[in-house]
């Protein structure tokens, strides 16, 4: 039966599931995050006030701020999964209903 | 690390949705490729312009104070998919979606190249050979092609398309143009040509949480279990009726088109994208053997049992009046919007001077931005404390389009009149429009009484 054939094709492992779904969510959340902030702050005025002999452009600016963004909600996103994934056996039953 | 997934080959089919689908897809696609290259007022229509710090929407140009604006819009588009959801059920994933949409297109690609299911099953499993080794290039060339073409065409939403196309050409594109671009690209190469149905599976968070606003009157794709079954195979001249069978030949053609490989009669399952190939396929088979369509149909749980369906209800009601509201909003702020941006920064290192004549001075820095693209001449003047006025600027200001003039200022009453803390307004009126005017708020400081 064809469906049968289908049942198999159901499943990514769940290491690959939790692994793309961080990328994804943390990606949308840093997206989020890099237009209200930069709507907020100009990235040409921001690296002033570290040195002002900075001047790395807009373009780099965003871009910096847009992986700053998306390894911070990475780092947290993926530590939560983490964490929930290998609480301890024990709770299983109590983490499952 | 795609071994643990097996394929989905899913089986093209015509028929009323798949057209509709189709319509979908062009339109959708067609405006997102051919947007960027239209031009308004010698500019291009539709540009958010990051470097400048502006967004041109056609006539209209937005700037960073403009950002509620894009808040609320979001806010609309938001319960706009909450509406249609309670109302129509996942209409947005099977026919609107990016992700639905640009896989769409790589399977038309998939299918030209490789040719139908079968055929695409079998090239798999074959041995390569020069057969294999043609058809599969030539998909990833039409797939590598396109998805470059997709990634220039988001880039051109924020850099001048035009001027881009030609750096493109001369092979002279910019650093982080080049890379934005080549990972949209690789994006939409990987999420619509290999990814596909695991994206909706796995990641996206609208599919999991879309059923919290179903309800028994949602439009849902069902299967008609009362009809179906008992499902069986039969020759076309035998009666079911009199064979004791349900409608369901089980063909299992339904299970072949479908883009998420699942069984349309196992039930609403939250894999299905609602694309509603599989209404087609049924009713196909349905016209073959002569039976009524709508064994797998549009419906709502309600309908299902028999029971009427209802689609004013408190939910739409509740969705719909906020929407209305929010949108109601966002229309007049955007009608009312005055293009003028005034900030005004009192200058810190010297509470007042006192000037002979005792007369009391306040500086300040004005900003004023004029966010209209034409030059425009502006009158200016401070209230709030009596015989106030200001010194060091003319009657008229001159701020060139899209432009910001920083304006140093200085404020000046007599101390009869100025003493502690007192409020006053610097007032910026358009020469050619009274209507066009802006008031902002300062302090004036005075010795103390």
């Amino acid at each position: 039966m064809i469906s049968e054939e289908y049942r198999g094709a159901k499943q990514w492992s769940r290491d690959k599931q939790a692994v793309f779904t961080v990328v994804w969510i943390s990606f949308l959340a840093a997206a989020v995050g890099t237009m209200v902030f930069f709507a907020l702050f100009d990235p040409v005025e921001l690296t002033g006030i570290f040195d002002e002999n900075l001047d790395i452009g807009r373009d780099a600016g965003y871009a910096t701020g847009f992986f700053f963004f998306w390894a911070l909600c990475a780092l947290c996103s993926g530590v939560t999964a983490y964490l929930v994934r290998t609480a301890p056996k024990r709770d299983a039953k109590h983490r499952d209903q | 690390m795609y071994e643990s997934a097996k394929k989905i080959y899913p089986r093209e089919i015509g028929g009323r949705f798949a057209n509709l689908s189709k319509l979908a897809t062009i339109i959708l696609l067609g405006l997102f490729y051919v947007v960027p290259w239209f031009n308004w007022d010698e500019r291009q229509a539709v540009l958010f312009d990051l470097p400048a710090r502006k967004f041109h929407l056609i006539g209209l140009t937005l700037w960073p104070q403009d950002f509620p604006y894009l808040a609320m819009l979001l806010m609309i588009l938001a319960l706009s998919l909450f509406f249609f959801t309670a109302l129509a059920g996942r209409l947005w994933c099977g026919f609107a979606c990016p992700q639905t949409v640009w896989t769409e297109v790589f399977i038309w690609m998939e299918q030209w190249t490789e040719g139908t299911r079968s055929q695409r099953m079998k090239l798999d499993k074959a041995p390569w050979s020069w057969n294999k080794l043609r058809r599969k290039g030539s998909k990833q060339f039409l797939w590598i092609t396109f998805s470059m073409w997709t990634g220039f065409t988001f880039v051109g939403y924020f850099t001048p398309i035009r001027e881009l196309g030609a750096e493109f050409v001369a092979l002279n594109v910019g650093g982080w143009t080049l890379f934005w671009g080549l990972f949209y690209g690789f994006a939409t190469y990987g999420n619509a040509g290999y990814m596909r149905e695991q994206v909706c599976k796995y990641m996206c968070p609208y599919a999991r949480f879309q059923s919290a606003m179903f309800d028994k009157d949602t439009l849902i794709i069902s299967y008609d279990e009362t009809r179906g079954e008992p499902r069986g195979r039969r020759k076309r001249s035998v009666d079911p009726k009199v064979a004791g069978l349900g409608d369901c030949i089980d063909c299992q053609l339904c299970v072949q088109v479908c883009p998420t490989g699942i069984d349309i009669r196992e039930g609403l399952q939250y894999e299905c994208i609602a694309c509603a190939a599989c209404i087609d396929a049924c009713d196909s088979i349905m016209d073959k053997m002569s039976y009524p369509r709508g064994l797998v149909r549009y419906t709502t749980e309600h309908a299902l049992h028999n029971e009427g369906t209802r689609v004013l209800r408190p939910r739409m009601f509740v969705y719909a009046t906020i929407l209305l509201i929010l949108i109601a909003g966002l229309t007049t702020s955007m009608a009312t919007r005055t293009p003028i941006i005034l900030d005004v920064i009192r200058d810190r290192n010297t509470l007042y001077r006192e000037l002979p004549g005792s007369m009391i001075e306040n500086s300040y820095t004005l900003k004023v931005i004029n966010q209209n693209d034409q030059s425009r001449a502006f009158t200016l003047s401070v209230s709030g404390v009596e015989g106030i006025s200001l010194d060091g600027v003319g009657d008229t200001i001159t701020v060139d389009g899209g432009g910001v003039l920083s304006l140093p200022v200085r404020a000046r009453a007599h101390r009869d009149n100025a003493y502690g803390i007192m409020t006053i307004q610097f007032n910026v009126t358009a020469v050619d429009d009274e209507d066009v005017n802006i008031v902002e708020e300062s302090r004036f400081l005075g010795p103390t009484p």
